[in-house]
């Protein structure tokens, strides 16, 4: 990622071939993967921080706020999908 | 059992705040970016140029970029204390994770280094 946006920074014609390189359907399908395990460890990781303020500690929170994070996780996925194609 | 000589701070509590606050930072990097970049579809070589000569968007992917290194190591330390185990791995445990921790220190250094070219090189 870091070569892409040196590239992509570094000339017009840089910019241009990583444009031109994230249209192809492999590129997009990498790039949805990546943002997929972003998005994913993002929601978990503000799920953390709720529960280190306190919130939904007890069992029954715990298993309340793994489904939200799922939930909201496919969700944004989803629209991560929609975004990339 | 493992020593935790390698950790980042030598203070478990010190490392979970050093977690919690350079997730904060890539949280609001990340969110900024793929906001940026979902408000400008079409975006060109000099709108993106433009966005990152910007003293501050230089500050601000330095600081995302340190905050990844710092997120990385505390995390990579996680897990190497957790699996590369003498319990896993018998005598050699410490060398495999010593080993592990060497390589993933030498690859959050050069990435900063090489973010500190990009940026200030262009």
């Amino acid at each position: 990622m870091l070569y892409a946006l040196g590239k992509s920074l570094g000339s017009e014609e840089g910019f241009a071939e990583v444009k031109a390189c994230l249209t192809s359907p492999l590129a997009k399908l990498v790039t949805w993967g990546l943002l997929s395990g972003l998005l994913y460890h993002l929601v978990a990781g503000v799920r953390h921080l709720i529960m280190d303020m306190g919130g939904g500690e007890t069992l029954e929170g715990g298993k309340l706020g793994s489904k939200i994070v799922i939930v909201i996780s496919v969700v944004l996925i989803v629209l991560a999908g929609v975004w990339v194609w | 059992m493992v020593t935790n000589v390698t950790n980042l701070s030598r203070s478990g509590l010190y490392d979970w705040m050093a977690q919690r606050v350079s997730a904060v930072v890539l949280a609001a990097y990340f969110i900024f970016l793929i906001g940026y970049l979902a408000a400008h579809p079409g975006i060109d070589y000099a709108q993106w140029h433009a966005l990152f000569t910007n003293n501050a968007m230089r500050i601000f992917s330095l600081l995302a970029l340190v905050a990844l290194g710092a997120h990385a190591w505390v995390g990579m330390w996680t897990i190497a204390t957790d699996y590369l185990t003498p319990m896993a791995f018998g005598k050699s445990a410490t060398a495999i994770r010593f080993l592990f921790q060497a390589v993933c220190g030498v690859a959050m250094f050069a990435y900063f280094v090489w973010g500190v070219q990009i940026l200030w090189g262009i």
